[in-house]
């Protein structure tokens, strides 16, 4: 495995009596897609959340380790450091896109960047690279209503890369799509993350967007039960 | 649907007391100004001397004026009550209780907050009674027992304000079946034309040559007829040109937006411009009448010395009435921004989670929205204090209009009715935050 990026040890969480993670350890490695796979209510989202930073566990640890600068434990840092992070580091695409309706397409991706001070102008050059890198040139002034749902989620995913997040982490970004669509958004975020040395983490319950990752970590009440390495076959 | 299911329904879901205060409390205030306006009007109609009828006249005007940003409360507090129930209303529909169960218990609902707001009107109305008797009215005060309605009168105005919410709730509700993904899915902006602005110069052209031309000497009451007329075409007008004008003003802002919040609030507006003047035309009605309310100050302190005493007394009466008309208008419109608010921020509780896990800080969203609400308002409240100068001044002489006590009474009434939006704004902030709360 490469360089880690992220490492999680021992992370607990538990909502009122229902335990969604026990004791879960996991090593990211810099430029790896990895799949986390479970059930529904296995747990899966809430790692997701825990190691993004969004939820903060009950016990355990969460180091991240950018490409340049000081190693970060991401679970002793407070709501307003750890929305920084985010903010700056690392890139998010949920199942529905969830794109600000009333903005153009164009105007949801130079927002991030807006967000973090850089100037509209820029943040604006920026989004169009990243909209034609994806095949959506020309739609650059298309309201969000306007867009198919794969074009929608590109946006989305350019929204995620724009700020040159080393870390995309995408919560079934394919769950709303048929299969070439699903395919075709695969294909634009895996170039755009693992293409261009970055790293993605993905939640998915499709075995065929996991068989696309270089590794699948599956998860069961809680727990990592076991770690496949797609590529080799190998199971861990 | 049964007893027992209905019950579970309309339990109150954790942490959502907010989303059912605030239709309760707008409830409460529109029964309670409804209350208090109609008992004056009781007293105003038991008059039978000569004067009684301008008197009645005024009063139905403002009553008219009054119905607008009532029933805008009204209808919003009720589909705020709607909205808050969609989520499990969808579910129970999947689960296979009919459309008309899914109806009842959301008309059932907005019934039973209604009714508590109501209540909760008729005791503030009948809290308000001795002090509202305590206004002047031709020399003398009101007085508490001539405004007090009857029971009869105040069940009657309770059971309509609870009418009013179940069929806002049913027309509400029909909208969001018809239509449940409307806002996410929406592919066009509503085009609001040009051509509206040319309407409006054109009538305001023409009231402004028929100013001119009406006789300076004409008698008081002849002159105040003359300027209820100018005040219903000039509230047309505001009401044809606003959706515009605010679309201009945003697309202006758009073009400039160096900030996201600016970005944001600049998208909003243009999102509906006609929604967006919804929500702030009662304050654009508001300031016009300021405009008349600050004249007339002025003007009164000119007259005293000339002027007979009914023609005093009754400029004196109708800037009370103007006064009252406008604080009732301030606080509907205040509320009625509030439970908006309320709705949307409920509308978006998904997007705003996902604006969240990006990183995006609270302030910006906040900001985005209290900007897309008060930069229309203050260009709304300017621009019609502008309109309604250019109708007055050629009545009453620019003098007068720009007397210092003219202006400080209209830069008061402004400025308070901004306050109390934005109040109305800042309340709904903690709705707003809890979506961006770790889990």
């Amino acid at each position: 495995m490469n360089t880690p990026v992220l490492h999680a040890q021992s992370l607990t969480k538990t909502f009122g009596t229902t335990t969604a993670l026990a004791g879960v350890d996991l090593i990211v490695g810099r430029g790896e897609s990895v799949a986390i796979m479970g059930a529904s209510g296995s747990g899966k989202t809430t790692l997701l959340h825990v190691l993004a930073g969004i939820t903060p566990p009950d016990a355990g640890s969460v180091h991240y380790a950018p490409a340049h600068g000081a190693p970060v434990d991401i679970t002793t840092r407070n709501e307003r450091e750890r929305s920084k992070l985010r903010r700056e580091s690392f890139g998010f695409v949920f199942q529905q896109g969830l794109l600000i309706p009333e903005l153009t397409a164009i105007e949801n991706i130079a927002l991030a960047l807006m967000i973090n001070g850089t100037s509209r102008r820029v943040a604006l050059e920026h989004a169009a690279g990243w909209m034609a890198s994806l095949g959506l040139a020309g739609m650059e002034e298309r309201r969000i209503g306007e867009l198919s749902g794969g074009q929608a989620q590109r946006v989305a995913i350019a929204r995620a890369q724009v700020t040159g997040a080393e870390l995309v982490f995408a919560d079934e970004p394919t769950g709303a799509l048929d299969s070439q669509t699903s395919n075709d958004v695969m294909d634009a975020l895996l170039w755009s993350t693992t293409g261009q040395g970055r790293t993605l983490l993905v939640v998915t319950h499709d075995s065929e967007v996991a068989a696309r990752c270089s590794r699948t970590v599956h998860v069961r009440d809680g727990h990592v039960i076991g770690t496949e390495i797609v590529n080799t076959g190998v199971t861990a | 649907m049964n007893a027992r299911v209905l019950a579970l329904l309309l339990r109150p879901a954790p942490g959502q007391g907010s989303t059912l205060a605030l239709p309760a409390t707008a409830f409460a205030m529109v029964t309670a100004l409804v209350l208090t306006v109609v008992g004056g009007a009781q007293k105003f109609w038991s008059w039978t001397d000569p004067d009684a009828g301008l008197y009645q006249a005024l009063a139905a005007i403002a009553l008219v004026l009054l119905v607008v940003p009532l029933a805008t409360l009204g209808g919003a507090a009720a589909r705020l009550s709607a909205r808050r129930r969609d989520e499990r209303l969808s579910t129970l529909r999947l689960l296979g209780v009919s459309p008309a169960g899914v109806t009842g218990a959301t008309v059932l609902e907005s019934t039973i907050v209604a009714a508590v707001g109501s209540l909760v009107g008729v005791l503030g109305y009948l809290a308000l009674v001795p002090l509202v008797g305590l206004i002047p009215f031709r020399g003398e005060i009101l007085g508490a027992a001539a405004i007090l309605l009857p029971p009869i009168g105040i069940l009657a105005v309770g059971a309509g304000v609870v009418l009013l919410a179940g069929i806002s709730a049913v027309v509400g509700l029909r909208q969001v079946v018809i239509s449940p993904l409307g806002v996410r899915m929406r592919t066009s902006v509503p085009r609001v034309h040009w051509v509206r602005a040319v309407l409006a110069g054109l009538v305001i052209a023409g009231a402004f040559v028929f100013v001119q031309v009406f006789p300076g000497t004409a008698g008081l009451v002849m002159t105040i007829a003359v300027l209820a007329g100018m005040f219903a075409v000039a509230l047309a007008v505001l009401n044809l040109v606003g959706p515009w004008a605010l679309k201009v003003h945003a697309q202006r802002g758009l073009r400039r937006a160096e900030h996201p919040s600016r970005l944001l609030s600049a998208r909003l507006v243009l999102e509906s411009p006609k929604a967006a003047w919804r929500q702030v035309s009662g304050i654009a009605m508001a300031s016009f009448m300021a405009v008349f309310a600050g004249t007339g100050v002025a003007l009164m302190n000119t007259m005293s010395a000339t002027e007979s005493t009914e023609n005093l007394t009754l400029a004196v009466d109708i800037r009370t009435g103007l006064i009252i008309t406008l604080v009732a208008s301030f606080l509907m419109v205040a509320v009625s921004i509030g439970v908006n608010q309320a709705s949307s921020i409920l509308d978006q509780r998904e997007l705003h989670r996902s604006l969240h896990f990006l990183g995006v800080p609270v302030e910006t969203v906040d900001a985005a929205r209290t900007r897309a609400i008060m930069s229309p308002l203050l260009f709304t409240a300017v621009g019609s204090a502008l309109c309604a100068a250019v109708l007055v001044f050629p009545l009453v002489g620019i003098a007068v209009v720009v007397a210092p006590l003219s202006l400080v009474t209209i830069a008061a009434v402004v400025a308070l009715g901004i306050a109390l939006v934005w109040l109305g704004v800042r309340v709904t902030r903690p709705l707003l935050s809890t979506a961006f709360q770790p889990a």
